[in-house]
């Protein structure tokens, strides 16, 4: 193929386009830190509300050095991760149910929109009660706020398979997990990632909800107890990991998505 | 696989509730081996009838039958071209046509050695790792040739399968079919609304009225085999076509 | 749509009308107080405040918010608000991290915690000692709870490894009752009264009527009051003397007359129950604790009049509708005291002792003298 100098023109204008895409997030944040450093200089805001970013970083330093933030960072994330798993495992089974038998979506439906439309900080209390104040109750908690994403979607992605493909499996005649296997799971696959990204977000937000109401461990514990006393920079080390964890689950689930949804790609070319 | 439908009646319940009959009655037969082209205006319920013959779609009275047997789920020596290609966004070339291997339990290197030798016939070998939004209409449409072929099936259900192509490409597409099923011992129905296709294809055709479709005429074809391109500015060629048109027109009047 | 712009500005001109009025009525200066919790009985002395015009009398428009504790106390320090009420560890914790706040008036005279116990099943318990190796209960390992906890506990030989300490939030009713524990660090004028409610009504299990171990019992801290801020008190003293003095006048009237506090409460606290034949009772009880009053009563016969209220209307209501009348009168021996708002250095010293002990403090806490003053608290009839 013969090299074509405007073509080539073109090609490196749009890496430069791609590559100013990719770094203007970071662009963004680097705006926001400088923000706050001067903010900070100028002492235009109280250090007791918005604590320097120095000291931010000598509390993120301190607590990585005796090791608590990472105890309690591998205390929320193992929640999150039981409470993904569980959550989204139920979701995406009653899911696939209510869209093969959609009279359960009449039994079931004031249960579910009920759960969805009261907030979970409301009933969290609840929970913990129920199941105890270790990490049960946040695993729960977690489970309950990832699970509707996760139904609603396998709904959705299921009902959505191609009645003309379901003649081709059903001519084919294949047998019922054969056609989920090769047919309903790949079909629904975009919209059930999608409801995963979701859910990987909600996740956090389960977790640290459940150790807000109760808890002896976990990001969320630290949050207050370093509240009560007065250690601002904790705080926010503390907000600023979970953003971390939630960042890193997603963007995760948005690399299998990827990986797995080449065709897609390679489609809209 | 000797195909037969007796007294073949399909209706539709509208909205209304009301019965709508979209096909029959109809009867007609197609021998072992035989290529028959069903020919009918659109909505005369030629897909319908695939579907019936597919084990797809029950019949609300009289029946079908393969061999004698009366058909009531799909069978396992016949297969369907769809009338859109109906091939899997998410599947590369190979892994399409080796679906109904796959289905069966075949191994995947016994599918995918099964499949490449049929590529070449196909001319999709440089294409095995394509996907079907990559390829063109006729690609794609030798793609879902290739999954019946690879069956191996008795008989052929081909719905329309060219409906959607450019007229050159449907062109050499019929040619190639013709050649892929040349030595094979196999029925095969053909669905279309074109007249010079059904003459050029068929051993046989049959011509459907408007809905509810029923049989108006059934016209040998003595032209001989292998068919090819040119035949159709025969002066036989003509004649049937000439004949079949004045079937389909007296429908229209 | 002409009869709706007509009614509209007939509604805007009454509107500018009533404003007119309203302005030329008061020359108060509106003021937050930051309280924590919710709007609950036992702010009554607050609610005495406003409703007897206390405040008003100060020169004060007074609007009460509700906040985590912190919260209040970062909102003072920062001047967003002059006032607010916080327990005096946070004042130590705040101080110790740059939070330059002021402690003028010493609302709970006793610190409210506590710890309540099973005493069934021949478990043993019988003092705080005895809670070695058991599951204690804590909304968590933060806050008046801990912090007292922790000086009962040094108070009796002990400390937090020799028992087992479970985080249950502010459940302690329900993790009691289903005994998931077998004591609890509870808020001793509130939470000890619903368990035992709900022991007699036959909904927490076997445990009979538990025991209360205050933690005044063991140590003297200092405990709830006002504070403000240093710029604030440095620049308008002669306005901290009149919060202080209404707060005062309406805390020692909630004590005299609970009665009164209770009714005085029922326009700001939305759960208080106010069945008629309650609220007549009550009404008449204040109006004779009025009369009572103008004898002038000492302490002791003011304290054992509340005795005889509590005792009558015991005998004329049910636990659920007294439940929150009863808080009152148990809060109202935890504020009283000769000589209201004083809180003296020994007590700031416990605490700053217990605080230094669970390493809490940040790295300068300064002079303890500076985080109080006693000002401000009237003793001249002492």
């Amino acid at each position: 193929m013969q090299s074509n100098p405007d073509h080539d023109n073109y090609r490196s204008a749009q890496k430069r386009k791609l590559a100013l895409r990719r770094l203007s997030p970071l662009m963004t944040i680097l705006f926001l830190l400088l923000l706050w450093q001067w903010l900070s200089d100028r002492e235009l805001v109280s250090p007791i509300l918005v604590p320097p970013p120095a000291d931010v970083y000598a509390a993120f330093a301190a607590a990585l050095d005796d090791g608590s933030l990472v105890k309690h960072t591998l205390v929320t994330l193992g929640e999150m991760l039981y409470g993904l798993l569980l959550g989204v495992a139920i979701g995406l089974v009653l899911g696939y149910a209510i869209a093969k038998a959609p009279l359960l979506e009449y039994i079931l439906s004031p249960i579910i929109v009920a759960f969805q439309s009261t907030p979970i900080v409301a009933y969290a209390p609840l929970l913990i009660i129920w199941f105890g104040t270790g990490p049960t109750s946040k695993i729960v908690t977690t489970a309950v706020i990832v699970f509707f994403p996760s139904l609603v979607n396998a709904i959705v992605g299921i009902r959505s398979v191609s009645p003309r493909l379901r003649d081709l499996m059903t001519s084919l005649n294949a047998g019922p997990w054969r056609a989920f296997r090769l047919l309903e799971l790949p079909s629904a696959l975009p919209v059930i990632l999608a409801g995963l990204k979701t859910s990987t977000t909600l996740a956090v937000i389960g977790a640290v909800v459940g150790e807000f109401v109760s808890a002896g461990s976990g990001l969320g514990y630290l949050v207050t107890t370093a509240r009560y006393q007065f250690d601002t920079p904790l705080v926010i080390v503390s907000v600023l990991t979970m953003t971390a964890i939630a960042l890193s689950l997603y963007s995760l689930v948005a690399y299998v998505e990827w990986r797995s949804l080449a065709w897609q790609r390679r489609s809209a070319a | 696989m000797k195909l037969r439908v007796e007294d073949l009646v399909v209706s539709f319940r509208n909205p209304d509730g009301e019965l709508l009959p979209v096909l029959g009655p109809l009867s007609f037969s197609v021998s072992d081996n035989e290529f028959a082209c069903v020919l009918g205006p659109s909505g005369c319920g030629k897909s319908t009838l695939i579907q019936v013959l597919a084990g797809l779609l029950p019949p609300t009275s009289g029946a079908a039958y393969s061999d004698g047997q009366v058909i009531t789920r799909p069978l396992s020596g016949a297969a369907i071209m769809f009338q859109d290609t109906n091939l899997l966004p998410w599947r590369t070339v190979l892994d399409n046509i080796a679906l109904p291997l796959e289905v069966a339990g075949i191994s995947r290197a016994d599918r995918y050695r099964r499949v490449r030798k049929l590529l070449p016939q196909l001319n999709l070998e440089d294409f095995e790792r394509a996907y079907p939004a990559e390829l063109s209409g006729g690609m794609a449409q030798r793609v879902a040739l290739g999954r019946v072929i690879v069956q191996k099936p008795r008989a052929w259900l081909l719905d329309e399968p060219f409906g959607a192509l450019d007229a050159l490409t449907r062109e050499s597409l019929r040619l190639e079919l013709l050649q892929l099923r040349a030595g094979a011992r196999q029925t095969l129905i053909l669905v279309t609304h074109d007249i010079n296709e059904a003459v050029l294809l068929a051993d046989r055709v049959i011509v459907l009225s408007r809905r509810p479709g029923a049989v108006v005429a059934d016209i040998e074809i003595a032209l001989p085999r292998p068919r090819a391109a040119d035949m159709i500015y025969q002066r036989e060629f003509l004649l049937l076509t000439k004949e079949i048109r004045s079937y389909i027109d007296e429908q229209r009047a | 749509m002409f009869v709706i712009i007509r009614r509209l500005s007939v509604i805007m001109f009454c509107a500018l009308l009533g404003g007119l009025v309203a302005g030329a009525q008061d020359d108060l200066a509106d003021e937050r107080i930051l309280l924590t919790f919710i709007p609950n009985i036992q702010f009554a002395p607050f609610y005495v405040g406003i409703e007897n015009g206390y405040f008003s009398d100060a020169g004060y428009d007074i609007t009460l918010e509700h906040l985590h504790e912190p919260d209040v106390l970062d909102l003072v320090a920062v001047g967003q608000a002059n006032y607010g009420i916080v327990s005096g560890e946070q004042v130590i914790l705040a101080r110790s991290r740059d939070r330059d706040v002021v402690y003028v008036f010493e609302w709970f005279q006793q610190y409210p915690v506590g710890i309540v116990a099973t005493g069934h099943n021949g478990l043993g318990l019988y003092d705080i000692g005895d809670l070695r190796g058991r599951r204690v209960g804590i909304p968590g390992r933060f806050g008046a709870s801990y912090t007292g906890l922790t000086a009962m506990l040094h108070g009796a030989g002990l400390a937090e490894g020799d028992i087992e300490l479970v985080e249950i939030g502010f459940n302690a009713p329900e993790a009691f009752c289903l005994q998931t524990v077998d004591a609890a660090v509870v808020y001793v004028n509130n939470e000890p009264l619903q368990i035992i409610n709900r022991s007699l009504a036959g909904q927490c299990g076997d445990i009979g009527i538990p025991d209360v171990f205050p933690a005044s019992d063991y140590a003297d801290l200092v405990s709830n009051g006002l504070i403000v801020s240093r710029s604030h008190l440095n620049d308008n003293p002669g306005r901290v003397a009149l919060m202080v003095g209404a707060l005062r006048d309406a805390l020692r009237f909630a004590i005299d007359n609970p009665a009164a506090a209770y009714l005085a409460s029922l326009p700001h606290v939305d759960a208080l129950p106010r069945e008629s034949e309650l609220v007549a009772a009550l009404t008449e009880a204040a109006a004779r604790q009025g009369d009572f009053l103008y004898a002038i009563p000492g302490r002791d016969e003011v304290a054992a009049g509340r005795e005889a209220l509590r005792s009558r209307l015991r005998q004329q209501f049910d636990n659920e509708t007294l439940a929150q009348m009863e808080v009152l009168l148990n809060s109202i021996e935890l504020w009283d005291a000769e000589v209201l708002g004083y809180s003296d250095l020994a007590s700031w010293e416990t605490m700053r002792d217990t605080l230094a002990r669970m390493d809490l403090l940040g790295d300068d806490l300064g002079d303890l003298n500076a985080a109080f003053t006693n000002e401000f608290v009237a003793v001249d009839d002492a």
